[in-house]
């Protein structure tokens, strides 16, 4: 018994126990910064320079507390989210969050796929071309059923968010002024501004990542003894989170923002980099638009499918075959095409579609977040793990938060 | 005014209770329900309403109902008793709630052979009592919940379509939510006994990881060890480690000895040695023998269940021999003569068996092509010896070519398939 006597090491076996934990957390992380977040980040970075990188950290301190709420539920209840409000908000609630869910997904994977067009116009390459073609790669990977491979050969090239780091330093930031900026940002708080805030925060703590989280973390079919394996692994991804998007704003901010350069879509951005920072840091800005996009246009149609079939008792899984799984099959195939076709519309409203999808998010995110608390202090769910008081005020604080500035955004985009 | 004798849960939860006077009573929240151990087997064995929790002055409470109905004034409904009487709370013990637990909850559909979700709960009222009749888990009785459901008929009727209902009668499902289930237990044997292992095994797979342990716990022993074979391995290692170890014991000792080693390479040391102490020592040896095979080699394959004999012995002898012992079928796949030193000799088939004449000594019956392996020889070696000469199981052999167990294809399939690892 070879391997046995290796891992008589408590630190080896440590490093092998964290090691076959990883990935819920950091996978999660990674998605997170998906094509709809590359383009939040690079029109607040453009449009604001450095004056916004501090809401990194009320996003990061949010995000840590949600995945660890989510990853602590999966793990004690071994239920996914979906299957918990089911069974304790009854059919209603539940069909108002899976219908707002699954507008604001087929809405997200449109943002994806209008990732994969720009990114890949960027290397001369038509969207007449590259996104039906995505599209059908990204289907038959599930239909198929490789998509675990898929999934962990994506994980492998996330790796290549960090190419951001390269592209940020290309473009000479000034250090000194972003640390003054993070201290004391320098600005207004008008209705374009909130809506921008609003944006980041919304897009690096989307609502449906915290049904894949929990579904992920009992997937792995974790035990509360490994818990601190799991909070580590939370916290590397979302440390990974912040610091892509973090160079993500410094890259925009310190090239186009001083040149005031406005964009639109990240695609501006990796094209307004070329004159200014290099062809080379537009490129690596085109490929990791890219990646991002084609993992998270697998990922959320795929997920969104399994979600709703989830709560309203449906077979779902990609280790069952169409006949067995209809409605999830055919949920999937529709948010795909649906996506994709709108994306091949000619003048299609893409910015509309990605404002209108980050608006269903931000109303969709506080009563998520509100079923997730009163779940989490559920004792016969949760029994002696339920929240401790800190973290349920961060919880509070943040849904409270949420909703003002939602109802600021609502108000203000009628007026 | 009708009084209605079948009717919905959903139409009862939520609605004011009105006695005969027009007064409201309070609001019905839940129901309880029990079921009654049947002295006569032809008797139904359907959940009995019981009890209520009633929404009184802001909270709620438990009570009995008298003389319910639900009567319908043309298209509108209304819950109506004769008097309420609320009791204390440990008053319904070994009874249960329909909503809670029930009611949107996961169940299994034993002729279905999977998990469905429970939308509704159709029940029935007779001079007898009311009783649960049904879950409906088809699109229906979700349609029904959020109020919408004749809005959709209407919608539907003219183009002639309509919405899919499915209804699964109270004696085909089974509840997995551990409290429910144990309360039903103490009255009746799981229906899930009645399930094949792989299909149980698929069902117990779908489940939250809470449930699997308590429903594995349920089943008949034997049953239990095929249900484990046929577990992916994250389940195995879930369930034993979950178990009482006296009861892992007992499940490990049911199960093949190569498929117990097998699981217990997957588990910690510590638990492996445990569980090896507390089996029954027969067992328990067989199973260290063959973990001492590292991964990869025929030995971590082989079953070391077979059936020897001596070539002075005769068919019938061997007949004899096999009505007794009454062996697993693997066991059957290949019988092997084996000399005094236990060295192979020649391997008997199921169909020499059969057509030999019960006096003839086995040296005159026994093939002696012998086509072995080596326990230390790695896995790929296998597969080809099997398809060239068309064998249910291969002798393995140690370096002194003494006989140590067989290969069975099943195991070879499972191997090829790559079913175990997947994850």
């Amino acid at each position: 018994m070879t391997i046995k006597k290796v891992t008589n090491s408590k630190f080896i076996k440590s490093i092998g126990l964290f090691l076959a934990i990883l990935g819920p957390g950091i996978i999660t992380g990674s998605v997170d910064n998906d094509a709809g977040g590359i383009t939040t980040y690079s029109v607040a970075g453009a449009m604001y320079g450095y004056n916004l990188i501090w809401t990194l950290i009320p996003s990061f301190l949010v995000l840590l507390v949600v995945q660890e709420m989510n990853a602590r539920m999966g793990i004690v209840s071994g239920k996914g989210l979906a299957t918990l409000i089911r069974e304790n908000a009854g059919v209603k609630i539940t069909f108002f969050i899976f219908l707002g869910l699954l507008l604001a997904d087929i809405g997200n994977t449109t943002t994806e796929f209008a990732g994969v067009a720009g990114s890949l116009e960027v290397f001369g390459v038509s969207k007449y071309i590259s996104v039906p073609l995505v599209g059908f790669i990204v289907w038959i990977l599930v239909v198929k059923g490789t998509y675990t491979v898929a999934e962990r050969i994506f994980l492998i090239f996330s790796v290549s968010l960090l190419t951001y780091v390269v592209s940020a330093v290309l473009g000479h930031p000034q250090w000194a002024e972003i640390g003054h900026a993070i201290v004391k940002p320098d600005i207004k708080a008008d209705g374009a501004t909130i809506t921008m805030v609003l944006g980041l925060v919304g897009t690096t703590i989307a609502p449906w990542m915290q049904f894949y989280m929990q579904s992920s973390v009992i997937e792995k079919k974790l035990k509360i003894s490994q818990y601190n394996y799991v909070l580590a692994d939370i916290i590397i991804g979302c440390i990974g989170t912040v610091v892509v998007a973090f160079f993500i704003i410094v890259a925009c901010a310190s090239t186009l923002h001083g040149n005031h350069i406005v964009i639109n879509e990240a695609k501006d951005a990796a094209l307004a980099l070329k004159p200014l920072a290099g062809a080379f840091a537009s490129q690596l800005f085109a490929f990791g638009l890219f990646i991002a996009s084609i993992f998270s246009a697998t990922i959320l149609p795929l997920a969104t499918a399994f979600y709703v079939c989830e709560a309203f008792g449906f077979d779902a899984g990609i280790s069952k075959k169409w006949g067995e799984a209809q409605e999830f099959y055919t949920l999937y195939t529709a948010i795909i095409i649906i996506s994709v076709a709108i994306i091949l519309l000619p003048n299609a409203p893409l910015i509309s579609i990605s404002i209108w999808s980050q608006v269903i998010n931000a109303i969709l995110l506080p009563v998520v977040l509100i079923c997730m608390i009163l779940l989490v202090n559920n004792k016969k769910i949760m029994g002696k793990h339920v929240n401790k008081p800190i973290i349920n005020i961060i919880g509070w604080a943040t849904v409270v938060i949420l909703v003002g500035l939602s109802l600021m955004l609502l108000v203000s985009s009628f007026i | 005014m009708t009084s209605l004798t079948t009717f919905y849960l959903s139409r009862l939860l939520g609605c004011n209770i009105f006695d005969t006077r027009d007064n409201i009573l309070g609001r019905i929240r839940d129901v309880y329900v029990r079921i009654h151990t049947s002295l006569d087997d032809n008797q139904s064995s359907n959940p009995q309403v019981i009890g209520f929790v009633v929404h009184v002055n802001g909270k709620n409470k438990d009570a009995v109902l008298d003389s319910l109905q639900i009567v319908k004034f043309g298209i509108h409904y209304k819950v109506q008793c004769q008097s309420m009487t609320l009791v204390s709370h440990g008053m319904f013990s070994g009874a249960f709630l329909l909503k809670e637990s029930i009611l949107d909850q996961q169940i299994v559909d034993i002729n279905g052979r999977k998990l469905v979700r429970v939308n509704d709960i159709r029940m029935v009222a007779i001079s007898a009592g009311t009783f649960v009749v049904a879950v409906d888990v088809g699109t229906e009785g979700l349609l029904r919940r959020l109020g919408v459901n004749m809005f959709f008929k209407r919608l539907l009727q003219p183009f002639g379509g309509n919405i899919p209902s499915k209804f699964i009668l109270w004696d085909d499902v089974e509840t997995i939510d551990p409290n429910t289930f144990n309360i039903q237990l103490s009255q009746t044997r799981s229906k899930l006994n009645t399930i094949h292992p792989s299909d149980l095994a698929d069902i117990i797979e779908d489940m939250s990881k809470n449930y699997q342990a308590p429903i594995f716990s349920s089943l008949d022993e034997e049953h239990a060890a095929d249900v484990l074979e046929e577990l992916r391995v994250k389940e195995q290692v879930h369930i034993i480690e979950s178990l009482p170890l006296g009861k892992a014991a007992d499940v490990l000792e049911k199960m093949p000895a190569n498929e117990a080693a097998d699981l217990m390479d997957h588990l910690e040391d510590d638990k492996t040695e445990q569980l090896l102490l507390e089996m029954e020592p027969e067992a328990s040896e067989e199973v260290r023998d063959l973990l001492e095979y590292p991964d990869g080699t025929i030995g971590s394959l082989m079953t070391s269940e077979i059936l020897t004999f001596t070539a002075e012995q005769t068919i019938a002898d061997v007949m004899e021999h096999i009505r007794v012992e009454k062996p697993e079928m693997e066991s059957l796949y290949s019988l092997f003569v084996v000399d005094a030193n236990n060295v192979l000799k020649g391997i008997i088939t199921m169909r020499d068996l059969l057509v030999t004449d019960p006096q003839m000594h086995l040296e005159k019956v026994m093939n002696t092509n012998l086509n072995s392996v080596n326990d230390y020889d790695r896995l790929d070696a296998i597969s080809g010896i099997v398809s060239k000469y068309n064998l249910l199981a291969v002798p393995v052999t140690n370096d002194h070519d003494e006989l140590e167990g067989m290969v069975v294809i099943d195991d070879i399939f499972d191997e090829l398939l790559g079913k175990k690892r997947a994850s």
